[in-house]
């Protein structure tokens, strides 16, 4: 409400907008023209003060500014200075401490953008900064107050995995006093380490370390574990999610199981025990290890026979209920955590090594439950084929993984898990057993991990660095022969194994997708989920309110996972532990009067949006929701019927700003649209760098390159621009707002073609990916830009724009743009 | 190595198998025994078998129905084992055949009521082993000090009133028809159906030159064709309602096959009531679990099938 009556306010009342020209000490000063500047600011429309200051960033400066604001009732600031993306918060709390809307404030960046990359030619550095407030004015004029929103934030949250991750992350949480749902897919928590015999490098036996915690999970009073059931669905926003869950039947009353076991004792049926990599079997009614929590049985309904045995064995605890339904549960919470872990790879695929072929091959995690004194063969270590006790294990690495056919990327533990195993294969059998490691790189780069790599050579384990190249088996005895290339000789090799063990691949978790589709998550291209951003924000989900911990952001160790349990905790206690979440309002906002969506099927926003963000029902205008809404602009530029209006980048602002970059000589400019995080810092990168390009460009800022929309581009040339160019991100991940590049690349992929059967000379329009690292590349573009600008002369470029502009005007006139 | 499934389908057997490191279970079916009646498909409880019929070729005779087990379901409980009346499956843990749902007593064993005795056996009287139509039984006589004698004729009188008869029933294979005990001139065989029923073929529906339940039939003389009539009849004495001829009955309705009770070792199962309830009727294994007075049993039938056990 507010905010719509600061805006009638701001419309009815006369503009004063005050421009204030920085000195940067001589950063700026040294190039241009401040006096010219600040003469030609009080020509422009509605300027009531201009004012220069040495340096306006400083508390002298700011204290001018607010001032000025009060003396001359100002009512938009414009600092010209260095770029937004360093000081527009700075100004923004000047002008609100002067009791002025934060955003009716605006920079024009003459450091980064003029004196900085234009040094020797300070004359053209002084009309581009003149374009560049200009620019600002004239979008200034145009600005509204907008209002920072608040959300109510539900300090619980759900964590989705138990594994250690999982498990890290609720006690964490759980200690700081939330409440915390901890979702499990599997009958128990625990997750692969729970599988584990010994942890690298300590040996300590892993189910020691994390059975006591899965007991402190387990008995915390503020974790719920709602094990052995499935993720539904999630809707709502940061600090409001509603979570669906069904709770699958076990088809035994938890609450009356007390974990006897009389139950399993007197069941006929076994089946493969899946924890086991179903070496073992276990019972129809039973648990899968039994250190299990929540200690529950359940009964595999794939297997019963339903002799109801169990049903007398337990007697009058009547535990055992045949009955049972898949339950619903709804769950309010502020944060997710998401910790779904990983998935082995199983080799049946690659014919090379004989998986599932030989019986003597088997992976690295079945040789886990084999070495494990309370796995299916007490922790002897024996050949499938004939019980034996193998004399000589040959193990192989990367399988899988470094592979540019299957799995790229490295697997991160395997190394140090196999340097594992065949300690431990040469402790427990000395002298008795010969073991080999065929290896590309052993990747010990962690706390103890290189001397752990030094114990297991010290105890005659034979290293082969090379990769191999096949696997055959001699039928009679079952042993195998490995064909490798020993580097280190630089000749092929074959050694002869009783038993092979195959490092294999952490691979996603089944259903990745699946969950990526419920979160609204995306996946890189080895398919683990991806972090908001790989340096700064390796625990954000991309979607606020939405963390990830462990294995399924990317393969990861024991400590590594924890700390990133514990990382995600804080990350996801700095939302729960605030009553309100503060919404940046530059987000999107659709016109229920314009959008189309009433009367025929449209939705193109609702499917553009990276975040899910805008829903559009049958019959029903499109609705955003503001929450969810990132402010990237990408529905806006997509909306058909321009009904979408982007706060503090509307339609009006842009086409003000570029109609003022154009408005002198048009022909010799290039009108540039950059988005925020990479392209437009690429260019403040050039200019901190000094790099020196023409002084042609113009360039106008957007949060995402998809805010871009076709119209820009068409009044640009309308106008007469000499070049048109749009910077992104990079493809295919670097867009700070998921997909908006994409949507960008799409919509020009399509412009571009047309513009130039209209008679545009090809390179008057260019798409460049720039990241914000890429500070020469800009200077680069720009150079080559101008160069081809002037090869193709103004008269061409004039010849060309007349031919254009009544099929452009005619264009824009349609959608009453111009 | 990882699990693995394994099903293979010869002329001679369907075998089943789960390799795991620690153990292997395996389900062989005996192609040569396998009768396709429908005791299994009727009594498996993850609905794993299913029977395929043959299609019949003019002018040969019928072929019994073809049994598939399906691997995806089938969890090696050994259920089929238990009830073939044939003897046709096998299932194993590590090569023993040790059922598990024996063992826990949750599920029993058919009895097989064949009583012998031998000191009634006149010495050169084979007509229990000619008579059986499955070939199960072997007659031995044994000298006092225990050597077998191949040819009687060639012994003396005393010599021979000496001899001892011996009678081997391969039991585990046998389907319990009584034709033995009929066929024996003196009363040595006392043989009890496990199965228990009634078979009824209606002429009126039975269709003239068809003999499709008869050519399957592996009991001897259970089924014969009337000169008169030129339909086949059921001589019940020897039927031992496995069921196979109703299998192949191209006729709905045409025979009528009812088990009423199974001679079975005690136990209290819900794996059995249901496998009861199949292979006879809902009515008949109420009345089971009533002699048996286990009350919770019958409330839980009650409630699945909603009605009443009177």
């Amino acid at each position: 409400m507010a905010q719509k009556e600061n805006e009638k306010q701001s419309e009815t009342e006369e503009l004063r907008i005050g421009v204030f020209i920085c000195h940067c000490g001589l950063n700026i000063a040294s190039v241009l023209d401040i006096k010219e500047l600040v003469e030609f600011s009080k020509t422009l429309p509605d300027v009531a003060y201009v004012k220069d200051n040495r340096y306006t960033c400083a508390d002298p400066g700011q204290e001018e500014i607010r001032n000025a604001i009060k003396e001359y009732k100002l009512n938009r600031v414009i600092v010209a200075a260095c770029s937004p993306r360093l000081h527009e918060p700075t100004f923004r709390r000047t002008v609100s401490e002067a009791d002025l809307n934060p955003f009716l404030f605006e920079m024009a960046n003459i450091r980064e953008f003029s004196s900085w990359c234009h040094p020797n030619t300070p004359k053209e550095a002084t009309e581009k900064a003149k374009d560049l407030i200009k620019m600002a004015v004239a979008k200034a004029r145009l600005l509204r107050p907008l209002e920072t929103m608040e959300v109510p934030v539900t300090n619980k949250a759900l964590v989705i995995g138990g594994g250690i991750a999982g498990m890290n992350t609720a006690l964490d949480l759980a200690e700081m006093g939330f409440k915390v749902y901890l979702l499990e897919k599997d009958e128990s928590i625990g997750g692969h380490m729970a599988q584990l015999d010994k942890t690298f490098p300590t040996l300590d036996c892993s189910l020691c370390i994390e059975g006591p915690k899965m007991v402190d999970v387990g008995r915390h009073p503020n974790i719920e574990i709602i094990a052995y059931a499935d993720l539904l669905s999630v809707s709502g926003y940061i600090g409001n999610f509603k979570v669906k869950i069904r709770k699958n039947p076990r088809y035994v009353i938890a609450e009356n199981c007390t974990g006897c076991s009389e139950c399993k004792e007197v069941c006929p049926i076994e089946y493969p025990n899946e924890w086991d990599m179903s070496l073992g079997v276990r019972q129809a009614i039973s648990i899968p290890f039994d250190q299990a929590v929540p200690l529950v049985y359940t009964i595999n309904m794939d297997y019963c026979i339903e002799c109801y045995k169990c049903v007398d064995a337990c007697g009058a605890r009547q535990a055992i209920n045949f009955d049972q339904q898949p339950e619903e549960i709804e769950l309010e919470v502020g944060a997710i955590i998401v910790a779904t872990g990983y998935d082995i790879y199983l080799p049946y695929d690659n014919p090379l090594y004989g998986y599932g072929k030989y019986a003597n091959v088997i992976t690295s995690l079945e040789f886990e439950r084999l070495i494990l004194a309370a796995g299916p063969t007490g922790g002897k270590v024996v050949r499938t084929s004939d019980g034996q006790k193998p004399h000589s294990v040959a193990f192989i690495q990367c399988v899988g993984s470094r592979d540019i056919n299957k799995y790229q990327y490295c697997s991160n533990f395997c190394c140090m898990y196999t340097l594992k195993h065949v300690i431990q294969l040469k402790e427990k059998y000395k002298e008795d057993i010969e073991v080999y490691v065929f290896y590309m790189d052993i990747r010990s780069n962690f706390k103890g991990y290189e001397e752990f790599y030094q114990r297991a050579r010290e105890l005659g384990v034979n290293f082969v660095h090379g990769r191999v190249s096949r696997v055959f088996e001699v039928p009679e005895t079952k042993n195998l022969i490995v064909h490798a290339e020993d580097m280190a000789l630089g000749q092929p090799i074959e050694v002869k194994a009783e038993m092979i063990v195959l490092a294999t691949a952490a691979i996603p978790k089944k259903g990745t997708e699946e969950t990526a589709h419920i979160l609204n998550l995306t996946c890189g291209a080895d398919g683990f989920f991806m972090e908001s951003h790989p340096k700064l924000k390796p625990i954000d989900a991309p979607t606020d309110g939405i963390f990830l911990a462990g294995a399924c952001q990317g393969p990861k160790d024991i400590p590594y996972c924890v700390s990133q349990g514990s990382g995600a905790a804080s990350r996801a206690a700095t939302v729960l532990s605030k009553p309100t979440w503060k919404i940046e309002p530059i987000i999107a906002m659709v016109d229920p009067d314009k959008c189309r969506n009433v009367k025929t099927k449209c939705g193109i926003c609702a499917q553009k949006c990276p975040y899910g963000a805008v829903k559009a029902e049958e019959g029903k205008p499109a609705n955003v929701i503001t929450a969810m809404c990132h402010g990237c602009g990408t529905c806006v530029a997509e909306c058909p019927a321009d009904a979408i209006t982007q706060m503090h980048f509307t339609d009006a602002q842009i086409f003000a700003q570029i109609r003022a970059a154009l408005e002198t000589n048009p022909e010799d400019k290039i009108l540039a649209f950059l988005c925020n995080w990479c392209a437009y810092a690429g260019a403040d990168l050039a200019g901190t760098s000094r790099f020196e390009y023409p002084p042609t460009i113009r360039p106008i800022r957007v949060m995402c390159s998809g805010r871009v929309d076709r119209d820009f581009i068409l009044e640009a040339f309308r106008l007469g621009a000499g070049m048109v160019m749009v910077g992104a991100c990079h493809l295919p991940y670097d867009c700070h707002y998921i997909s908006g590049n994409w949507k960008m690349k799409a919509r020009m992929d399509a412009l571009a073609p047309m513009l130039q059967k209209l008679g545009l000379s090809p390179e008057r329009f260019r798409v460049e990916y720039i990241s914000a690292a890429e500070g020469v590349k800009f200077a680069e573009v720009i150079s080559e830009m101008t160069e081809q600008m002037l090869a193709l002369g103004k008269d061409k470029i004039k010849a060309e724009n007349e031919k254009l502009r009544p099929i452009l005007e005619n264009m824009l006139k349609r959608k009453k743009i111009v | 190595m990882p699990l693995q499934t394994l099903k293979r389908d010869t002329a001679e057997a369907l075998t089943l198998e789960w390799v795991l490191h620690i153990r292997n279970y395996k389900l062989a079916l005996d192609k040569n025994l396998c009768v396709g009646c429908q005791i299994c498909t009727l009594a498996c409880p993850k609905e794993a078998i299913k029977l395929e019929k043959q299609p019949k070729i003019p002018g040969e005779k019928a072929k019994h129905a073809k049994v598939d087990i399906d691997l995806e379901k089938c969890n090696f409980c050994g259920i089929c084992d238990i009830l073939c009346p044939y003897g046709a499956i096998k299932v194993t843990v590590n090569g023993k055949h040790i059922l598990s749902v024996v063992e826990k007593e949750s599920f029993p064993q058919l009895i097989r009521d064949i009583q012998v005795d031998t000191s009634k056996c006149p010495v050169d009287c084979v007509e229990c082993k000619e008579a059986c139509p499955l070939d199960l039984i072997k007659v031995t006589r044994l000298t006092t000090d225990g050597k077998v004698v191949e040819n009687v004729d060639s012994l003396t009188e005393k010599e021979r009133a000496k001899l001892q008869v011996k009678i081997n029933i391969e039991k585990e294979r046998c389907p319990c028809c009584r034709i033995c005990e009929f066929k024996c001139p003196e009363g040595v065989m006392h043989v009890r159906k496990f199965f228990h029923g009634k078979i009824v073929i209606y002429p009126e529906k039975c269709p003239e030159g068809c003999t499709d339940c008869l050519d399957i039939c592996p009991i001897t003389g259970a089924l014969y064709l009337s000169d008169k009539s030129k339909k086949v009849h059921v001589n019940e004495m020897f039927c031992t309602y496995c069921g196979a001829c109703k299998v192949v009955c191209p006729v709905d309705e045409a025979l009528e096959l009812k088990r009423t009770k199974i001679s079975h070792t005690s136990v209290s199962s819900g794996a059995w009531n249901k496998a009861l309830e199949r292979l006879a009727s809902p009515i008949e294994m109420t009345k089971e679990l009533k002699a048996k007075g286990s009350q919770k049993a019958m409330e839980s039938v009650e409630k699945r099938l909603g009605w009443k056990v009177s």
